[in-house]
């Protein structure tokens, strides 16, 4: 293996991972809040229809990324309207977010196949992008890898470092603390639904606006539920996100490019499995269990109402 | 008696649960500097009364005042901010983050986290009460002292005037509980004023100022403790009439052997070895957490001992346990009823099914029709209300549910039965049906009792254990009147002579 | 001042449960009759156009029954997993290997007489599918791998392996390239009774009354059931916990294998890619709506295999497209869910109490 493979590689591992990243991110938001969301895939995929149909008036790609995060907030907000006021089954309120959502993307969807757009643009960082070997690899992307850049460190500053931090992750692992202590559970909840909801609408959106230019049928083809994988792979931790959606994303080019360069002989159907089985790998790297390494204690347990 | 004024008044106080007068008319002043035991047995109403007065419950009538200023609690947090705190006999703490994280968390203290600085001024905090705690430290790695403590340190950095602790010393061992009262007397010597739920005549001795004694619901005696003769007088006072009565217990001949334990070894347990014949109550008595869970969670099969020898009705551990006797066997009363003794969503036929299922099956078929007839059975021979075999687990208070349980188990008629804590939390009438119904059973088993009350081990027992620190500190027969004498401070791990 | 408090019911709420039902569905189809109005088609008239292709003429309600045939299996194994909380929602994956499994069945032994052929594909479905479903099972008892998302990736697997056999070693020979197997001979093809209605409805009927008779009668049925409702009481009363999730893993596979195994045969007559269409997920839907009672589910089935029905009808009258119907399943399941609310808590209206007057340190 060459050198230059391997920069190929990141630079593919980045490139792919940024719309994964955002939905890790949101989702480890959500669930360290003890809402388990399974509607990840549901919600990626209507942002990105939101994400291209709001570019697709406006021209405006911003203005685009803005509708992908409030579509996924806001179908975030149904299964908090369900889980959080109705006290339904969070595991089957995600599934139905999830089934909803892509009904929703396509039959909404259905009249725009194919409809090309502007989106983000690869912008080459002045300066930082004539860095040495790192430079074209790491800042040679759109803007929307730049801003994921800034954001694991961001959100592992304010789970870890702020009151709200505190207060959302202590929501996560035992509520009655939280009540207490004089806070609303309730209300930490509806902030890790909406805030993550917003973050999986930008990894949505980045799907349509900046991954490719148009709208097509299927466009988040399971990283919904790859996001919900990597949470657990990083042990609901933001550092380990980064490190999950870069790795897999990684091995993945890593592999496509052994297959062109001929290197390997892998028949395509298997080839067709790799993300999938990549994704029970993952999972079964992270099943070790651990200090600091479990889920949320409250994870998927409702408040009781009332309290 | 006071020149000063009381922090805390409370004015005639009542609360009914149902057709159940939990507090009846009560009145009490909470003074400044002053540490004041709530003393009652159980269910006298304790409890219920510290929880209006910490804002979870609110009276039915009657009049908080707080400086003189009526108050109308309806949350915690109201009662917080009016300077009254609360640390319950369950922890309310997160317990995957650190001492300060759970001290900070909800207190108005700036934005951002310095770790540094949190460490800094809570271990401040701490040293000015005499509180020993590492403020990095993460919760779950806690004792359960040490924990209380950080439940402590939330209620002084939130500056609480009035600090209320229900039965603090239950999960203690002796240098926690003297490191606990230490706390107490530096806090009072600061102003505030503590207010502390016990049954434990001993510690209410040590440390209180006054002593108030509850009674089915109702103040019946108030004092300082200088004014106490002794312990007796204080002990006749609480337990009023009704508890004088013995337990009426036939004596039996002890049968065979039923359970013989050697060297038996598991985590958190000393090489222990004991037997249990038939006919036969081997009371092991000792405070929550000194291995006792250990060593009912080998006995009722739920884990495999480590070491050592374990024989249950002539059969080894290995040779019992995957297919236990469906009758004659081993019963297991655990202490918690709702979580893991019953389904609080199914039905009282599906409860009693589940643990006697086996004698309910015929081929792979399960016989409802006999098994509701059973549990119409028990519902009349223990007198369980509501008596509806439909309803849920969930609609049975706690002795009712209790009854069931013990109906339950004894339908299989076990040669060997295990009791965890088999009273805890039921009234007196309850409490009394239990222990008729445990001496009943000696016909044909034999019965370790496994409780924290010396009461219920002096009520049951043929031989009393005292378990300390995973190990019995000595095994003697309920007759020897100098032992029993001291089982108290062989409770505690004090050497004795 | 009054406000209103919330109180857990002690007795159900029977026919109020129903009611709640049909206005959590009056709703979705409100929402679903307003997306179609936004995009310039007939709101209303889309919903009467939907309800009438689905069970408003005889061909129609055949449809709608050949539909609910997979369906209501692959549901009544889910709600069985369900019941135990177990989160298998691998249930297309196993339905596609089921049918693969009666397929081989078919290639296997062709000249095969219908007696021995149609029972050893149905073997064969609930065994493939059993098989798959044991996968997600093993891997959370050994590995702890959460069930969730390992049944899920195994249903990409599965389709994965559906188009690799369809397309490679099990192609018909004289299909013109076109990526499906052999036509099935007739011994392989369950016949019809009723219209175009099969006798998989049989199947159906008795693996329902088999699935009623166990979760109410049989010890093993009772210890799924308790398993669900407490973990804790399980282990407790002595229950083998990790055998019985395998268990319903193994039941849940072969009740959908058998689906997939009588689709083919009834319908498709050959393996191809339609097979998957998924059945699977609304089974998902079905399970839960019907609070994974086996009667209800009957109901469910065929109510959302008439709103595919109907679905398909919209596609060929207003061009609407047929993610429509998954639209309007997660749409009705979520209303549904949070109506459910009402079955276990009631509302009251009470005297609210005055806020504290209490005023901060009250000691200093």
């Amino acid at each position: 293996m060459t050198f230059a493979l391997f920069l190929k590689v990141l630079f593919s591992a980045i490139e792919q991972g940024t719309p994964l990243l955002y939905a890790t991110l949101g989702a480890i938001i959500t669930e360290r809040s003890g809402v388990l969301n399974l509607g990840v895939e549901g919600m990626m995929i209507v942002a990105a229809f939101a994400g291209f149909f709001g570019l697709h008036l406006t021209g405006n790609p911003w203005l685009g990324l803005l509708a992908a995060g409030i579509a996924a907030a806001f179908m975030g907000s149904l299964h908090g309207v369900v889980c959080l006021v109705f006290q339904g089954n969070q595991v089957v309120s995600g599934l139905a977010l999830t089934i909803l959502g892509l009904g929703l993307a396509d039959f909404l969807g259905a009249p725009y196949i194919g409809t090309v757009t502007k989106g983000f643009n690869p912008i080459a960082l002045p300066w930082l992008s004539s860095l040495p070997v790192l430079g074209p690899v790491l800042f040679t992307h759109d803007v929307l890898v730049y801003i994921s850049f800034l954001l694991a460190p961001a959100a592992w500053f304010v789970l870890t470092r702020t009151r709200w931090g505190l207060a959302l992750c202590a929501t996560g692992e035992n509520p009655q603390a939280v009540a207490a202590a004089g806070l609303s559970p309730l209300a930490w909840r509806w902030v890790g639904i909406v805030v993550g909801g917003f973050l999986i609408g930008c990894g949505g959106g980045y799907l349509s606006l900046a991954s490719s230019h148009e709208w097509t049928h299927s466009i988040s083809a399971g990283r919904g539920w790859i996001a919900i994988a990597l949470v657990i792979f990083s042990f609901w931790r933001p550092g380990r996100a980064v490190l999950g959606a870069y790795l897999f994303c990684g091995v993945s080019a890593f592999q496509l490019r052994l297959q062109s360069a001929g290197v390997l002989q892998i028949p395509t159907w298997l080839l067709d499995m790799f993300p999938y089985l990549l994704t029970l790998l993952v999972l079964l790297l992270s099943s070790a269990r651990g200090k600091g390494r479990a889920a949320p204690k409250a994870l998927g347990v409702n408040l009781e109402p009332g309290a | 008696m006071h020149t000063t004024q009381p922090l805390v008044s409370l004015e005639g106080i009542c609360k009914s649960f149902g057709p159940v007068k939990a507090n009846n008319n009560i009145s009490l002043n909470f003074y400044p500097g002053r540490i004041k035991a709530l003393l009652g047995e159980n269910g006298a109403g304790k409890s219920t009364l510290m929880s209006m007065l910490a804002g979870s419950l609110q009276p039915d009538a009657g009049t908080i005042r707080v400086l003189g200023t009526p108050v109308r609690f309806t949350s915690p947090r109201h009662a917080h901010n009016a300077g009254i705190g609360m640390v319950y006999q369950h922890f309310k703490l997160v317990d995957s983050m650190t001492v300060a994280e759970n001290v900070m968390l909800g207190q108005e203290d700036g934005f951002l986290l310095h770790p540094a600085k949190m460490y800094a001024s809570i271990a401040t905090l701490a040293r000015t009460y005499g509180i020993e705690i590492d403020p990095a430290a993460r919760v779950e790695d806690l004792s359960m002292g040490e924990r209380q403590r950080v439940e402590i340190l939330k209620l002084l950095r939130r500056e609480s005037s009035v600090l209320i602790f229900d039965e603090p010393t239950a999960v203690l061992t002796p240098k926690e509980t003297e490191q606990l009262f230490y706390a107490f007397q530096r806090m009072a010597a600061l102003e505030k004023s503590i207010v502390f739920i016990s049954h434990k005549l001993q510690e209410v001795m040590e440390i209180a100022d006054e002593i108030a004694i509850l009674r089915r619901g109702e103040v019946v005696e108030e004092f300082d403790r200088e004014s106490v003769p002794d312990k007796t007088t204080l002990a006749s006072r609480m337990i009023g009439r009704s508890m004088n009565t013995e337990m009426h217990r036939p004596a039996l001949a002890p049968g065979e052997e039923v359970v013989v334990v050697e060297n038996l070894e598991v985590k958190g347990l000393q090489p222990l070895s004991f037997s249990l014949r038939k006919s036969e109550v081997l009371a092991i008595a000792g405070v929550a957490g000194n291995g006792q869970k250990e060593l009912v969670e080998v006995l009722a099969g739920l884990c495999a001992p480590r070491q050592g020898n374990v024989r249950l009705l002539g059969k080894s551990w290995k040779e019992f346990f995957p297919t236990p006797p469906k009758v004659n066997g081993l019963a297991y009363i655990p202490e918690d009823r709702q979580g893991m003794a019953t389904c609080p969503d199914l039905s009282l036929v599906d409860n009693l099914l589940l643990t006697s299922r086996e004698i309910f099956t015929e081929g792979m078929l399960l016989q409802r029709s006999a098994g509701l007839a059973a549990t119409l059975q028990i519902i009349s021979q223990y007198d369980v209300r509501p008596g509806n075999p439909q309803a849920s687990g969930r609609s049975l208070s706690g002795g009712n549910l209790q009854k069931l349980v013990i109906g339950r188990e004894l339908l299989r008629q076990p040669a060997v039965i295990i009791a965890e804590n088999p009273t805890q939390g039921l009234d007196i009438a309850a409490t009394e049906d239990v222990w008729a119904r445990l001496l009943e059973a000696r016909q044909h088993a034999g019965i370790l009792l496994v409780t924290g009350d010396v009461n219920e081990a002096l009520q049951l027992a043929d031989r009393i254990a005292v378990m300390y620190r995973g190990k019995f500190v000595d095994c003697f027969p309920v007759t020897d009147a100098v032992k029993v004498a001291q089982i108290g401070s062989m409770m505690a791990g004090v050497a004795y002579r | 001042m009054r406000t209103w408090k919330v109180t857990r019911r002690t007795e159900p709420l029977g026919w109020g449960s129903f009611l709640l039902f049909i206005m959590a569905f009056g709703i979705s189809l409100a929402i679903s009759g307003f997306l179609l109005f936004l995009q310039g088609k007939p709101g209303l008239g889309g919903i009467l156009l939907l309800l009438e292709g689905g069970f408003g003429h005889g061909y129609s309600l055949e449809d709608t029954f050949l539909k609910a045939i997979p369906i209501f299996l692959c549901a009544a194994g889910v709600a069985v997993c369900f019941r135990m909380q177990v989160w298998n929602i691998g249930v297309e994956g196993q339905y596609v290997m089921g049918a693969a499994g009666a397929t081989w069945v078919v290639l296997t032994f062709p000249d095969a007489p219908m007696w021995a052929m149609l029972p050893a594909m149905g073997i064969g479905a609930m065994v493939a599918g059993g098989l798959w479903a044991s996968l997600p099972a093993l891997l959370r008892l050994y590995a702890h791998m959460n069930e969730i998302i390992s049944s899920l990736m195994l249903n990409y697997i599965a389709l994965v392996i559906l188009q690799r056999l369809v397309y490679g070693p099990w192609k018909d020979p004289d299909g013109a390239g076109f990526p499906h197997t052999m036509v099935f001979p007739d011994p392989a093809v369950i016949g019809t009774f009723l219209g175009r209605i099969h006798y998989g409805l049989l199947a159906c009927l008795v693996c329902g009354l088999g699935l009623v008779f166990f979760l109410k009668r049989t010890r093993l049925g009772f210890e799924v059931t308790v398993g669900g409702e407490n973990a804790t009481a399980a282990r407790y009363a002595g229950m083998p916990y990790a055998r019985l999730v395998l268990f319903v893993f193994v039941v849940c596979g072969a009740l959908a294998g058998l689906a997939g195994g009588i689709e083919t045969s009834a319908v498709l007559h050959r393996l191809s890619m339609n097979i998957s269409v998924g059945y699977g997920y609304t089974a998902i839907v079905v399970a839960w709506l019907a609070r994974l009672r086996v009667g209800r589910i009957a109901l469910f089935a065929f109510l959302l295999a008439g709103l595919r029905v109907g679905v398909e009808n919209l596609q060929l009258e207003l061009g609407v497209p047929a993610a429509f119907a998954g639209m309007m399943e997660g749409c009705i399941l979520l209303t549904v869910l949070a109506a459910q609310f009402f079955d276990n808590y009631a509302l009251r209206r009470v005297q609210a109490q005055p806020a504290a007057a209490g005023q901060k340190g009250a000691g200093a």
